[in-house]
């Protein structure tokens, strides 16, 4: 028993010197990245993929020697989906951790509280997840950086599938903040150019984040008869509302559905064969889009640790960390303004393809991925069959169009 | 017209659940004059354990059997453990146990569970669809209208016919009178509070099938089932199925003809029975 006890006691003893000390030594050759996403809450499950895609990637680096010879250190921190507590984490990060480089950010709300404050805390962010075009548009900065596909990009690409069918009568369904009214927006701007006989319904449905019954929603929209819904539910909203449309019969109305992020892979994962076949889905990465060494190199390494196939949010903020190495070899420094220039127009390989970073806005260009769900016995939830990919300059506006000006 | 019916289903459906969870949480602040903001994550518990128990025991309707079982036995040791030392104090105490009961069940069930999502089928013979009023209806969604006012018959029985029931009601008019007069009043409120979780519980394995399970599920519908709570009187029976009824129909026909204000319209409900009518509709002075 004595030796148990003093045994426990230099185990703490021991504990205690590694973690008290840890930070003194780490600082010196380190870099120090600071992460925030959603961790607590009906959207914990983004976060968690996020901290696996990046660990992955850290894990990776710091095993072949690092960045210019310094390893990477992550300290996480939770959003909570709100914009305040975002900020203050972030704060947190930057004051208190000192941290040299951000990535992070689920959900456009809290993209659009934080942005405007990275020009009074000058560290350089990298938005893998949220979306909203207005944080590489209107509010864009020279500290904001965003590697992953944003809503125009997604919804351009709707629209093009969208005018390829025969449906005239479009409606939505989308979450009742920022996210779910911008891309209603979008995808109207952008259909009506593409397909100028589109008409769009007064009939559309906005629930709030979080809602628990789907019913009246869906017996709205299918009362008003439309011939193409475009949906931008999203995570457990999403799941919700499949499982309920599909027993009310929305499935087998002969709609044309478009679901901009029906890909994500934990939707797919929760609802497995409950999951409609010949559905439009759109995502930010689809792991089966690309064949290239880096990709298969990327779903294999993943899917060997945690299980599962990679969603877009592993996906993107692998390829976040990827990214920023990239800059920071270009740079030659980790000093903050040099790597911000070496992110201007910078051109890397991650898992998703090819990306470049525009001088003009910040906005990765990237190849986009929709797709009609099919089954297919070798994977455990519905794949894409047939896969559209639609190349990043195609589907990516203008600098001039997205309102951003950078000094 | 047949929309309307429709809605009015859905609102029927939507509102009977809302009936289970509310009554569990009436129940208990009527007895013991607690306010249990840990019961919407019972309620997600009962979601996660019922999914669980149907997945390895391959029959759901088992699992609506032992999940709400296990559901309630977690809120007696609770009600013992936790709440029983606090019930001298101020009432505030209670308000911040039981939501720092919320946060670890929050917590628990993502350790456990993971921060994903999951989903069931509902069980053979009611996932189907039935032809109603010019269009196809969930099967399921008409067993969840049909079993809420089947509940509350069978407990309305339970109170005014036996003598469990008549003890509770007792302790709930007074306390000290009904420990004066024999009645175990501690055990009492245990078995109040297995209860009243019993019944989270059970609205959770009812609700897996219509729904994503998933972290944080029982933090939206807390909200939902205090409105009804208040609206239909603190710590009332009837009121419980009167307010549930109402804020089912509002939300459901609020997306039919105001789908503007539909994000407020329970707010407007609630603002509304508090100017006009305090003790809500059925409650006592």
């Amino acid at each position: 028993m004595r030796r148990v006890l003093s045994g426990l006691i230099a185990a703490v003893f021991v504990a205690a010197m590694v973690i008290g000390g840890g930070e003194a030594f780490a600082s010196k050759g380190t870099i120090k990245i600071g992460s925030v996403y959603i961790f607590s809450g009906f959207a914990a499950t983004y976060g968690q993929f996020a901290k696996q895609g990046l660990e992955l990637a850290v894990d990776e680096i710091n095993k072949s020697g690092g960045v210019l010879g310094k390893k990477l250190e992550v300290y996480f921190e939770d959003s909570h989906a709100k914009p305040p507590i975002a900020l203050r984490a972030i704060r947190k990060l930057v004051y208190e951790k000192g941290v040299d480089f951000l990535i992070g950010l689920d959900s456009s709300g809290v993209a659009k509280g934080v942005v405007p404050y990275l020009k009074e805390l000058k560290v350089p962010l990298l938005i893998t997840h949220a979306a909203t075009p207005d944080v590489t548009g209107s509010q864009c900065n020279k500290y904001t950086f965003r590697v992953s596909v944003n809503i125009n990009q997604n919804v351009m690409a709707a629209a093009r599938i969208a005018a390829k069918t025969k449906a005239v009568k479009w409606t939505t369904i989308g979450p009742d903040y920022a996210f779910g009214h911008q891309s209603w927006e979008y995808f109207q701007k952008y259909l009506s150019k593409l397909n100028p006989r589109a008409k769009f319904m007064k009939t559309v449905a906005f629930p709030k984040i979080a809602t628990e019954d789907y019913s009246p929603y869906i017996t709205a929209i299918m009362a008003a008869k439309p011939d193409g819904v475009f949906i931008s539910l999203w995570s457990g909203d999403l799941v919700n509302f499949i499982k309920q449309a599909n027993k009310m019969g929305f499935f087998n109305q002969g709609y044309t559905v478009l679901m901009s992020l029906g890909a994500a892979t934990e939707v797919l994962y929760a609802l497995r064969d409950q999951m409609p076949t010949g559905v439009w889905v759109g995502t930010r990465y689809w792991f089966l889009a690309n064949n290239s060494p880096v990709n298969k190199h990327f779903v294999e390494a993943y899917k060997a640790r945690y299980g599962v196939y990679p969603s877009y949010n592993a996906q993107n903020a692998y390829a976040a960390v990827y990214a920023l190495k990239a800059a920071i070899e270009k740079a030659g420094t980790t000093d903050r303004m040099a790597v911000i220039k070496a992110l201007e127009g910078l051109k890397v390989e991650v898992p998703a393809g090819d990306i470049y970073i525009r001088p003009g806005d910040h906005q990765a260009v990237l190849n986009v991925t929709w797709g009609s769900t099919a089954e297919d016995p070798k994977y455990p939830i519905r794949i894409l069959k047939p896969m559209v990919i639609f190349k990043g300059e195609e589907v990516t506006p203008p600098v001039w169009e997205t309102g951003c000006k950078l000094q | 017209m047949e929309t309307l019916l429709i809605n009015i289903l859905n609102g029927l459906c939507y509102g009977m659940l809302l009936f289970i969870i509310s009554l569990g949480l009436t129940i208990i602040f009527g007895v013991m004059g607690v306010l249990n903001f840990a019961h919407g994550s019972f309620y997600m518990l009962g979601a996660y354990l019922g999914l669980w128990l149907a997945l390895h025991l391959h029959s759901f309707w088992l699992a609506l059997l032992v999940a709400p079982l296990l559901v309630g036995a977690l809120g007696a040791i609770s009600e013992i453990a936790l709440l029983r030392p606090l019930y001298n104090r101020d009432v505030s105490f209670q308000l911040l146990l039981t939501f720092g009961v919320l946060l670890i069940l929050d917590d628990a069930v993502k350790l456990i569970w993971g921060a994903g999502y999951h989903s069931i089928d509902a069980p053979k013979g009611l996932s189907g669809t039935v032809h109603l009023l010019g269009s196809t209806y969930p099967v399921y969604r008409l067993f969840i209208a049909i079993i809420g006012p089947v509940i509350a018959v069978v407990l309305w029985f339970f109170f005014h016919k036996t003598a469990w029931g008549k003890m509770i009601r007792a302790a709930a008019m007074d306390r000290e009178m009904a420990s004066a007069i024999g009645i175990n009043v501690p055990l009492l409120f245990t078995a109040v509070f297995f209860f009243g979780t019993l019944l989270a519980g059970m609205a959770g394995v009812l609700a897996a099938p219509l729904r994503a399970v998933g972290p944080a599920m029982g933090d939206n519908i807390i909200i939902a089932a205090f409105i009804v709570v208040v609206v239909g009187g603190l710590g009332s029976f009837v009121g419980a199925f009167a307010g549930a009824i109402v804020l089912g129909l509002v939300e459901a026909l609020g997306v039919q003809f105001v789908p503007h204000l539909q994000m407020a319209l329970p707010y407007m409900l609630l603002a509304l029975v508090l100017l006009v009518r305090p003790r809500g509709l059925f409650g006592s002075e």
